[in-house]
């Protein structure tokens, strides 16, 4: 079957590459099941799904990803999503304390994770995030940046 | 003549307090494995598992990912890792990964050439796979079809290439827990 990776970098079950991808089943279920952990979790902290996809889809605009992009756009779409949290899948900064400290981090981190410091969690913090939130923010960030790199990989693979 | 890098482990310090074991949930105790006779969990994984869903989850990734077995020689998905850490900052893994290329390897030539910014030093395979390692890891990414080309003209199959891919990224995952939720130093 095939999965949110193999869609991201053009894989359909007839490239040679698709199979080869399936000589590690570990890889494919794992990304599946951390995709779930990260999006749609069963105990989301209090960051909802809607939340997690627009931060996602902004994630994946900022790695050049256009069809991570797409995808995360229809997912949030299907949730009634209010305007604040369009705006800010699409780019821009939220007025919402909460939401503009996630966006913010969240651009740092992906774009440039060498310049973090312990001032960033700080933020997050006086933002009023708590503890659980922070770390799944942070595995949230992290995730996506794993999925754009295993589909930039992948794309290469299957052009080169 | 390169010196040889001499690595001292780092010891790792969280930014936000870490889950007790005493006050943790039962989603918690079951993802640190918490037993009677397993009671010290490390400062990391109590950090981690205030999210315990996603901390389940990508522990067993990473493990497939950096310990299974066939396919791409460990040593090189080290070095991805290593590659991976450096342009992202984190320190901690990059020491950490360093010296299990060391030991893998049972050389520290490559270590001590990325160490000493000789990178123009490393074997033609080893250049291959910390380039492509360094460029994947970028935002966005800048590896090329020329990357890819080097590491085939390295001997490297598809399936190799995958798990080198796989590598390069879970330390785009893991350095943005351990660079970003903490510091590291020598001080235990």
């Amino acid at each position: 079957m095939s999965d949110a990776i193999d869609q991201a970098a053009g894989l359909t079950p007839q490239d040679a590459l698709y199979q080869t991808r399936r000589l590690r089943p570990e890889f494919v279920e794992g990304a599946e099941r951390c995709r779930q952990s990260v999006l749609t979790p069963d105990d989301d902290q209090g960051l909802t799904a809607d939340v997690r996809l627009a931060l996602a889809q902004r994630m994946a605009a900022q790695n050049g990803d256009a069809a991570l992009q797409r995808a995360y756009q229809a997912q949030l779409a299907q949730r009634q999503p209010s305007a604040a949290l369009l705006a800010l899948a699409e780019g821009a900064q939220p007025a919402e304390t909460a939401l503009a400290a996630m966006a913010c981090h969240a651009d740092l981190i992906t774009q440039q994770p060498i310049q973090a410091t312990e001032q960033h969690i700080r933020l997050l913090e006086q933002a009023g995030l708590s503890h659980p939130q922070i770390v799944a923010l942070s595995e949230l960030i992290a995730f996506v940046n794993f999925q754009t790199r295993v589909a930039a990989g992948l794309r290469l693979l299957r052009s080169a | 003549m390169i010196p040889s890098v001499t690595l001292k482990p780092l010891f790792w310090h969280p930014y936000i307090a870490p889950v007790e074991i005493d006050a943790a949930s039962p989603a918690q105790r079951d993802a640190m494995k918490v037993t009677p006779s397993n009671q010290k969990i490390s400062e990391y994984v109590r950090t981690l598992v205030h999210d315990p869903e996603s901390y389940v989850a990508r522990t067993a990734l990473f493990n497939a990912i950096m310990y299974v077995e066939g396919g791409l020689d460990r040593a090189d998905r080290e070095l991805g890792a290593l590659g991976a850490s450096i342009v992202n900052g984190c320190r901690y893994c990059a020491v950490v990964h360093a010296r299990r290329h060391v030991q893998l390897a049972e050389s520290d030539a490559a270590v001590s050439a990325i160490y000493f910014d000789r990178a123009d030093a490393l074997g033609s395979r080893d250049a291959a796979i910390y380039r492509f390692a360094r460029r994947l890891s970028v935002t966005p990414s800048e590896a090329t079809p020329e990357d890819v080309a080097a590491l085939r003209a390295a001997g490297m199959n598809d399936g190799e290439i995958i798990d080198l891919i796989h590598a390069v990224a879970i330390f785009g995952w893991a350095n943005r827990l351990m660079h970003v939720l903490g510091h590291a130093d020598l001080n235990k």
